[in-house]
């Protein structure tokens, strides 16, 4: 009983401490992938511990109802609890709906989660098939498409085989280098399966939408999964080629690599090498400090679960 | 020209060409001329394209006469539709390269544009 509730306790610490220790941790996007995967597992031990904490619970009421009901009294009344009151028909009737009702939610809760991923991923695919089908080849990249369309949108959408799609629009507006610099970012995200990590905590999102942990993760796991993706594109075409791109898609107007593009590159490489220094050293106090925050969530349901009754 | 030999795409792109109604056999025959494809194929591809909404059918003598259910422009407004109703009913899951602005801020992004434009290269 007691490994049980320490557990549902410990899921619930995480579920609303984590989120502002983690979004100070990550706001500023020192190690973004370091930061995603502190998101993930705090999530991930969330629902681990909350789910390991009813199997225990579930499993304790199977074993032993009467020892169980002993525990529940004492716990509630303490040794005003006599063993009348345990024993008796009512108590242990209350006792076996709660843990009946508790499965029950469990196991809606978890269907409506997988229903929505699966819908959310249905469709996803079929958006991709859909863009294939409907958009014109871009000569030289395979996994790209163009949709005819004025207004300057880039993006891509997982599927079999994952799809980047760019308009008319952006192709018109984006100079051969930016246009290298948009496609190694949606590449980044496809290789990364960063619309799978998307999905899976969206979809904890809208089943929990007033737990903190869950209601935050996904903007952040989806914000923090862009800059892997910028970052990865920065280091194949230059920081200062996807700055112009990111600001020509931003506000719809070309940047030329003459004017600004070149002032974009000069300004951002100077403002690099005078952070560089310090840089370094804060990436490793952030990194520590994520590394640290994710051992502690991933270890500290296992040293719960350990300790003696 | 489709990267990924997408034989879906391929024919949808055939049939949008066309003006009119087609049948597998024109269609069979236009892609003869530039690849090596079995009837058949063309056959079962252009029924799935049927079954999945993309081509509509009417009967004519023996064959089927093919056309598309909606303009490649109309399926290019449905998908950016879809792309850009951000958080509405369409749930798929898309990575945008940048988020959309507001008026607002895209013009304050213009200003400084603009700034370090006047100030050139130097």
């Amino acid at each position: 009983m007691r490994p049980a509730l320490l557990l549902f306790g410990y899921a619930l610490a995480v579920a609303w401490w984590a989120p502002p220790l983690l979004s100070r941790l990550t706001g500023p996007g020192v190690s973004p992938r370091l930061g995603l995967a502190a998101w993930l597992t705090a999530m991930a031990s969330a629902v681990a511990s909350a789910a390991a904490a009813l199997a225990l619970l579930i499993q304790a009421a199977v074993s032993g109802w009467s020892r169980l009901a002993e525990v529940v009294c004492r716990s509630v009344a303490g040794h005003a609890c006599a063993q009348t009151v345990y024993t008796s028909a009512v108590f242990e009737l209350a006792l076996a709906a709660a843990a009946i009702l508790a499965a029950l939610v469990a196991v809606a809760v978890a269907w409506r989660y997988g229903r929505g991923v699966q819908r959310a991923q249905r469709r996803t695919h079929a958006h991709a098939e859909a863009a294939r089908i409907t958009g014109r080849g871009l000569p030289g990249v395979a996994a790209a498409v163009v949709l005819e369309a004025a207004e300057p949108a880039a993006y891509c959408v997982s599927g079999r085989p994952g799809t980047i799609v760019l308009t008319s629009g952006a192709l018109a507006l984006l100079e051969p280098p930016q246009l290298a610099a948009v496609l190694a970012h949606e590449r980044a995200h496809l290789a990364g399966h960063h619309h799978l990590l998307i999905a899976l905590t969206r979809g904890l999102g809208a089943v929990f939408p007033a737990v903190p942990l869950f209601a935050r993760g996904p903007e952040s796991v989806a914000r923090l999964a862009e800059m892997c993706a910028d970052d990865s594109a920065a280091r194949r075409t230059g920081r200062g080629t996807l700055v112009a791109a990111l600001l020509a898609m931003a506000t719809g107007a070309a940047v030329p690599a003459s004017a600004l593009g070149v002032m974009a590159c000069a300004v951002t490489v100077r403002l690099q090498r005078l952070a560089d220094a310090p840089r370094r050293g804060r990436r490793a106090r952030y990194g520590l400090a994520l590394a640290a925050a994710m051992l502690l969530l991933a270890g500290l349901p296992g040293v719960l679960v350990l300790i003696p009754a | 020209m489709h990267g990924f030999g997408d034989l879906e795409a391929v024919i949808m792109d055939r049939v949008w060409d066309h003006d009119g109604p087609v049948t597998v056999r024109e269609v069979f025959e236009e892609l003869q001329a530039e690849r090596v494809i079995a009837y058949t194929t063309v056959m079962t591809t252009m029924d799935n394209l049927h079954r999945k909404g993309w081509l509509a059918r009417v009967k004519e003598g023996k064959a089927y006469r093919y056309t598309a259910t909606a303009s490649r422009e109309e399926y290019s407004a449905r998908l950016m539709r879809e792309a850009l109703d951000d958080g509405g009913d369409t749930q798929a899951v898309l990575s945008h390269f940048v988020a959309q602005m507001d008026g607002e801020e895209s013009e304050v992004l213009r200003a400084v544009m603009r700034r370090l434009a006047d100030r050139g290269p130097r």
